[in-house]
């Protein structure tokens, strides 16, 4: 995209072309390439300007517009000789580090690629270079820069995302093998294994990183998310209990203590910690759907107040499909049968808008 | 009103102790002596997912002793290549199923051949069984669901049995999961509903996971399938009636079926576990036709809106409010789904409020149970559990191809993980329940996968107990579909329910310590009976009263 729009551009540099009969000759070859491009005959184009290099091998306005012809053929790796011809003639021309270096990205040659892009200020097209040149931090900086002038370019948030993933491996391959004995060291190992799913692997990091930092904020809280997703609630309330001693403040750690009450079914504990999250961090969803679930058998009014309030926020969510089923179920108890059927009918809806596939 | 007690005819041998609080209930993993069948299930490296289904088990008391006799249904072997037509080579007794007759010393023997039951088609993968008495002779009949087609077996009444399948008309045909007799227009002749599970065929199978370590593809890979009706037309035939009932209207990936009438209005409905889409609510609308009503009736999905991947279920009263509720086990990550009947036919998920939510999150279940085991008079819960893929250690380290079964016990509704007597870890798939040693106690008999059937022998207690033995009349000889009630808990007569199995008939009732009951059965007829001060500890037989 960024290259098809470099390449609708039209260059101008001062021509610099040589003397005697072929300067003539190059000049009317250049002339008629030009007439080719604007017919659309673009093979001609390069025909004549073959011609016009051959006859006047200094010419940069030739060897640009060579290139450049290549480049809209997207011939890519022949745009990049005459280019680099033209960049050692004319080392001051933006517009011929502008292609060479499309070109050279283009072809994969990354590294290649930077000081033309940088002299270019082709800050989009740069961070991209870096991104494959393994410089993801300098990548993040020239992605972000280009994002702000082309907020909706898919390609660089694609890239900005992987850059950023990458700056953050690279971080964590860092703190591996430099810091592999601090507990940040076994933090970042047990995230590693998590995410493949080596949970007993990352159980036994965090540990080793509580061992030697037990007072370190997010170590419980990441631990108990391991307990919680093999089910194991007892363990897992155990460890988001510490993350709440040391962070009383934290509405998610009051959050998971309450969800993990909840999934061993001590509604009342988890309504009472679920109400402290709530008041910690208000209009949380998550929380205000959890205590609508831990309510909604024993006070349903109060649980379809919350409920009510997923809704209005979450709109057409799942966590809103989620929360017309709980005022299904709430309305059906009571024998409010033309409510629940209300419910159901906006479940199914959101449901149906959830599961549409993409296209 | 008629009366028959058995209980001086039948085991007294651990009756009429002193009542006490019980001990802690507790099982006994021992063998079941004189029975070496193995559930050949034959895995092979294509993966094909019959391999990992298997089979069903049945207690029944089929030559009428007094002792339950164990019927265990086999797999069979798998080619592989599994070529078209498949050939599961069920004619080498390897293969075979097998139905052990009990002796008075507990040990079983083999009597597969006398009864006339080795063949089971080389062109059927064995899956599961059902158990009733489809022409009220008094004698149970077998029905063996396969891949392939099924097999009914008439009990002759002479210790043998005859295949009725094509007279009777019940073949069915594809891939059959579990399958229960009931009498759903109250004629007095049990009908049967057959689960089917996918359309899926030797030729349609694929792998799923990475090339290097292929796992069994999961059922939405696959297309659905229908379930089937049988009409009984009394006269020793059936005729499929699925479209007109409304069954076939509606496909899914039906594994489990159990049956209760669940909104009281004297007509049994089918609740189908359906494996990764909605369950299903059949409502029995009482004129030969049902509705699906699942959705509208809060026992489709979890509570999160998540399709359960439903194997085994359980229909029976777990909170003693008298309206029967629904277990049904299913894959990890999501507890197995407790479905409360709130009355007026409505459920609520409470998964959560009753504990499943620490006893199952990350474990699967297959065959359930929901029986009084230590008989305080709250009904506890058994399942066999394992997860569907053999190499699932490999995607997941969390989860387990083997492990040990669940057993929690009902503590007002709530229910609390106890020791099941082992923690052998295992593919369990089927499972029956019933007092195998008539002791008062109630038994497990499990199916796992590759293995010899393993017996949960009861160790028993001080508190008191009643076994009832139902005999219709005008309702159907077994009386499935009778509610019946004994100081104040229910039970909703039938075989049917766990995974691919068939249960002791008998209906037990735990007694805690009262030394009596008062039992009140409302019979499919309409008829309603009332027995007072029934003494505790005893196997009761009970007519159908004339009205």
């Amino acid at each position: 995209m960024i290259i098809q729009a470099i390449l609708l551009a039209h260059f101008l540099v001062p021509a610099q072309i040589a003397s005697s009969q072929s300067l003539s000759e190059a000049v009317k070859l250049l002339q008629s390439a030009t007439d080719a491009e604007n017919r659309g005959n673009l093979d001609q184009a390069i025909v004549d300007l073959r011609k016009a290099v051959e006859l006047d091998p200094s010419s940069a306005i030739a060897l640009l517009k060579l290139g450049e012809a290549y480049m809209r053929k997207h011939d890519y790796g022949a745009a990049i000789p005459p280019l680099k011809r033209a960049a050692e003639l004319s080392p001051d021309s933006i517009s011929v580090h502008q292609l060479l270096g499309y070109a050279l990205l283009s072809q994969g040659y990354a590294s290649e690629a930077i000081p033309h892009l940088r002299i270019a200020h082709e800050s989009g097209a740069l961070g991209i270079a870096q991104f494959q040149a393994d410089q993801p931090a300098d990548a993040l900086i020239n992605l972000k820069n280009a994002l702000e002038k082309s907020p909706d370019d898919p390609d660089l948030i694609y890239y900005l995302t992987r850059a950023a993933a990458a700056l953050s491996s690279e971080s964590n391959e860092r703190l591996l093998t430099q810091f592999p004995q601090t507990a940040r060291g076994h933090q970042a190992l047990a995230q590693s294994y998590y995410s493949a799913k080596m949970l007993s692997e990352a159980e036994k990091e965090y540990e080793k990183a509580i061992a030697l930092r037990p007072d370190l904020p997010g170590l419980h809280l990441e631990l108990g998310e391991i307990y919680a997703t093999t089910s194991q609630w007892t363990n897992a309330e155990e460890q988001f209990r510490h993350e709440t001693e040391l962070q009383p403040g934290n509405a998610e750690a009051a959050y998971r203590v309450g969800d993990a009450l909840l999934h061993q079914g001590k509604m009342k504990e988890a309504t009472d910690e679920l109400r402290r999250s709530d008041s910690l961090h208000p209009d949380m969803p998550e929380t205000l759907y959890a205590l609508g679930r831990a309510l909604v058998i024993s006070d349903p009014n109060e649980a379809e107040r919350f409920l009510d309030r997923v809704i209005a926020m979450e709109k057409q969510s799942l966590l809103a499909g989620q929360a017309y089923l709980q005022l299904a179920t709430s309305h059906r108890r009571q024998g409010k049968n033309e409510l629940a059927a209300h419910d159901m009918a906006e479940y199914k809806r959101i449901e149906g808008i959830a599961s549409k596939p993409e296209h | 009103m008629r009366i028959c007690l058995l209980s001086l005819l039948l085991s007294l041998s651990a009756l009429a102790q002193s009542p006490r609080p019980s001990p802690k209930p507790q099982f006994n993993l021992r063998p079941l002596r004189g029975i070496d069948f193995v559930l050949r299930n034959s895995p092979t490296s294509r993966k094909y997912l019959i391999e990992t289904m298997p089979g069903g088990v049945a207690l029944l008391d089929y030559d009428n002793d007094g002792l339950l006799d164990i019927f265990l249904v086999n797999g069979g072997h798998v080619a592989d290549p599994l070529l078209s037509p498949a050939n599961f080579d069920r004619h080498n007794p390897s293969y075979w199923n097998r139905l052990y007759r009990q002796n008075r010393d507990g040990s079983f023997t083999d009597v597969t051949v006398q009864a006339g039951l080795q063949n089971a088609g080389d062109t059927n993968y064995g899956m599961g069984v059902a158990v009733g008495d489809y022409d009220n002779d008094g004698f149970p009949d077998i029905y063996v669901t396969n891949f392939g087609h099924n097999i009914l077996y008439h009990n002759n009444g002479d210790g043998t049995f005859t295949d009725v399948t094509a007279k009777t008309g019940v073949g069915a045909g594809g891939w059959s999961a579990s399958a229960g007799f009931f009498d759903y227009d109250n004629d007095g002749h049990l009908d049967l509903f057959v689960t089917r599970y996918l359309d899926w065929t030797s030729e349609k199978s694929k792998t799923c996971g990475r090339i290097a370590e292929p796992m069994y593809c999961p059922p939405g890979e696959f297309g659905s399938t229908t379930s089937i009706l049988y009409h009984n037309r009394g006269d020793g035939t059936f005729e499929d009636v699925s479209a007109e009932s409304g069954i076939s209207a509606k496909p899914g990936h039906g594994l489990g079926v159990a049956f209760a009438d669940y909104d009281g209005d004297g007509f049994t409905d089918i609740f189908v576990a359906n494996d990764a889409v909605e369950q299903f609510l059949w409502h029995n609308n009482g004129n030969g036709t049902f509705t699906e009503v699942a959705l509208d009736a809060g026992a489709a999905l979890s509570s999160t809106g998540k399709k359960l991947s439903g194997m085994g279920v359980v229909f029976q009263d777990y909170d003693n409010d008298g309206l029967p509720d629904l277990i049904v086990t299913q894959l990890p990550h999501e507890p197995y789904g407790v479905f409360h009947n709130d009355g007026k036919g409505s459920f609520s998920m409470q998964e959560l409020e009753t504990g499943f939510g620490v006893l199952s999150g990350n474990s699967s279940g297959w065959g359930v149970g929901l029986e009084d085991f230590d008989n305080d008079g709250w009904k506890d819960v058994f399942i066999v559990q394992g997860h569907v893929f053999d190499n699932v250690h490999v995607y997941d380290s969390s989860l387990n191809y083997r492990e040990p079964p669940l057993f929690a016990l009902n503590r007002k509704g709530h229910f609390e993980k106890a020791d099941p007597g082992s923690d052998l870890p295992v593919a369990g798939r089927g499972a029956a329940f019933g007092d195998v040693n008539n002791d008062g106690w109630v038994d497990v008999v499990t199916t796992p996968l590759g293995e010899r059937p393993q017996f949960f022998s009861n160790r028993g207690g001080q508190l008191h107990w009643i076994t009832i033995t139902l005999r219709g009349r005008r309702s159907n000889r077994d009386g499935y579909g009778a509610r019946v009630q004994a100081n104040g808990q229910v039970r909703f007569a039938t075989a049917s329910g766990s995974y691919l199995s068939s249960n002791d008939k008998r209906l037990h009732f735990g007694l805690g310590t009262a030394d009596s009951c008062d039992v009140d059965i409302r019979w499919p007829s309409g008829i309603r009976q009332k027995l007072r001060g029934i003494k505790a500890n005893q196997f009761l037989t009970i007519e159908e009263s004339e009205r």
